[in-house]
């Protein structure tokens, strides 16, 4: 492997140390003495890793197909479905979770119906996860989608030839062979999702995660009552990412 | 085994060929080869006999891809083992025996990216034997080998074939390999124009199209001036030729002659002609010639023989080396 030339060195240390920065003013203003959680919190820690983890499996479910589908075929208006995925990416989540009340709110013509089906999609733990996943789905999406067009289809066309069927040889080749990317996509979505504030705002101010409960804690009690949960936000969440980033680093044997 | 395929798309094709043993379809690049082997396969869509009313992972085929495709993440072992149903002992001990008939046996733990190209290929060739195939496909098996390894390289992977017994369809546009197989099939405008075993097809090329398919640099017409007793003497522009071939007396014939055919003597009985371009190729020297009414005559000589440009010289061409075929005007210049 080359050395990094200086240059690179240093333009790196550079930007490392600006996006460090707020990282180190929150390291100095938390007043490591009088650290005291508020009540509340460790529940909020609870709902925030066990409801994503939810939000990941069902954005797994979902996206993967999806991801799978834009990547091996083409169809009229395939751009079009392009746009369509990126539009929950885009939107601002303000403006997300206002659509979502207005789909699945009480008087949403979705919600409606589903409440009278014992689905309830206003601040409830259902709610709490439909808003991760809205958050989170196009950013799998659009990793997995990547990932799966980087799967050589000549490999999957040898192994119809090999007279193994299109589930066996998705099982056998294409996962294996877009295992890191997919591994990416997890960790971005779960980034997302753990992260997820305005749209879980408006369609689930309870039950309160962990970035609703942060800012209810400023809100309640002021700035210093955040700095406890937001140094357990970073315990809880980083763990994930990290090792599939480490795993998705990893060179592979072959 | 006769087969026959038809399709539209990406190229079109109609072709009808026999598979006895190792056969090579033998065509210009972007021709359809490639194509037709997928169809064959099952890859592309077409219609035809046998198997087309099959899935393509119905189809008793073993395919090798131009490039072999062997799966990146699976040991040499579970590559082969890969089309395999069974126990995992019974696997891994089947594909070992597979790799064995190959003398491949001592790489079963490599990873693909760890073994030559040559080997890839015999690999590739383990794997698809594994599903017992009633033919194999090869998408041209020499294109990704070195010229130092071909020989040998090409050499086992047939002898590889032949000890399976499958037969075999090779697309390629390497006249040595074709020379290799039991039978050739020419392909061109996506129909086979002409096949047969190498002796009889390289030697007796049916139409221009097929000579020049061949690589035979010279092709001219003829006219048939005395023929008795096998051999029949021709007029080519002037140029006085024998061929091993008995025509009538006045016959128009097409003429292949390989630049390989021809030899230059330093006289003879008819006018001279002069040395128009010269180029060096390794051992050999590439000459054009020119004659009073012939345009042009392509030979490739040993180095010492040669001379310059505006010598004057006498080509001949022994009669076995003189294919003569039924003129098809289109592809012979004027």
């Amino acid at each position: 492997m080359h050395r990094p030339t200086g240059w690179i060195v240093l333009t790196g240390t550079l930007a490392l140390a600006v996006l460090m920065l707020p990282f180190a003013g929150l390291l100095f203003a938390t007043p490591w003495l009088h650290l005291h959680l508020q009540a509340g919190d460790g529940a909020a820690i609870g709902i925030s890793v066990g409801y994503t983890l939810v939000a990941l499996l069902i954005v797994v479910i979902f996206g993967t197909p999806l991801a799978w589908w834009l990547a091996r075929h083409s169809f009229r208006g395939k751009l079009l479905v392009d746009a369509l995925v990126l539009l929950p990416l885009l939107a601002p989540p303000l403006t997300m979770g206002l659509m979502l009340s207005m789909v699945f709110g009480p008087y949403g013509w979705a919600g409606e119906p589903l409440r009278r089906l014992g689905l309830e999609l206003t601040n409830t733990p259902q709610a709490f996860v439909l808003a991760q996943v809205y958050g989170a789905v196009p950013y799998f999406v659009v990793t997995a989608r990547a990932a799966f067009e980087g799967v050589p289809q000549e490999l999957e066309h040898m192994a119809l030839t090999l007279g193994r069927g299109p589930w066996s040889i998705f099982w056998r080749i294409t996962l294996p062979l877009s295992s890191l990317g997919l591994a990416s996509g997890l960790a971005l979505a779960w980034v997302r999702a753990m992260g997820e504030f305005g749209i879980v705002l408006i369609v689930a101010y309870f039950p309160q995660g962990i970035p609703v409960k942060l800012w209810a804690n400023l809100q309640d009690s002021g700035l210093d009552a955040t700095y406890p949960l937001l140094w357990l936000f970073f315990v809880v969440a980083l763990p994930l990412p990290l090792a599939l980033g480490l795993l998705s680093r990893r060179q592979p044997v072959y | 085994m006769r087969l026959h395929y038809r399709l539209q798309h990406p190229v079109r094709l109609d072709v009808s060929l026999r598979l006895d043993g190792f056969t090579v379809l033998y065509g210009q690049s972007g021709s359809g080869k490639t194509s037709l082997l997928k169809a064959i396969a099952g890859l592309l869509p077409a219609v035809g006999t046998p198997w087309n009313e099959l899935p393509a992972q119905r189809r008793p085929i073993g395919y090798l891809p131009q490039g072999c495709a062997l799966f990146p993440h699976l040991r040499v072992w579970q590559n082969v083992a890969f089309a395999l149903d069974g126990t995992r002992v019974w696997r891994r001990a089947r594909a070992l025996q597979l790799l064995d008939n190959l003398d491949m046996a001592t790489l079963a733990e490599r990873w693909p990216s760890e073994i030559s190209g040559g080997q890839q290929q015999r690999v590739a060739l383990a794997r698809a034997l594994a599903r017992q195939p009633q033919l194999l496909l090869l998408d041209e098996p020499t294109s990704a080998l070195d010229m130092m390894a071909r020989e040998d390289v090409m050499g086992e992977l047939i002898d590889g074939i032949r000890r399976s017994g499958v037969p075999a369809l090779a697309a390629s546009h390497d006249l040595h390999l074709a020379s290799m197989a039991d039978s050739i099939a020419l392909l061109h405008a996506g129909q086979v124009i002409q096949q047969g075993s190498p002796a009889q097809v390289i030697h007796r090329p049916v139409s221009a199209a097929a000579a020049s398919l061949l690589g035979m640099r010279n092709i001219l017409k003829a006219t048939v001036l005395v023929s008795e007793n096998g051999q029949s003497e021709l007029d080519c522009h002037g140029w006085r030729l024998h061929a091993a071939a008995t025509l009538p007396a006045g016959t128009r014939t097409g003429v292949a002659i390989p630049a390989e055919a021809v030899t230059l003597a330093g006289n003879g009985p008819d006018r001279p002609m002069t040395v128009t371009r010269l180029r060096q190729e390794g051992f050999f020297t590439r000459i054009w010639l020119q004659g009073e009414s012939l345009p042009s005559l392509e030979a490739l000589l040993p180095q010492t023989s040669v001379g310059k440009v505006g010598d004057q010289c006498w080509p001949q061409v022994a009669p076995a080396h003189v294919h003569l075929f039924t003129l098809d005007a289109s592809l012979i210049p004027a």
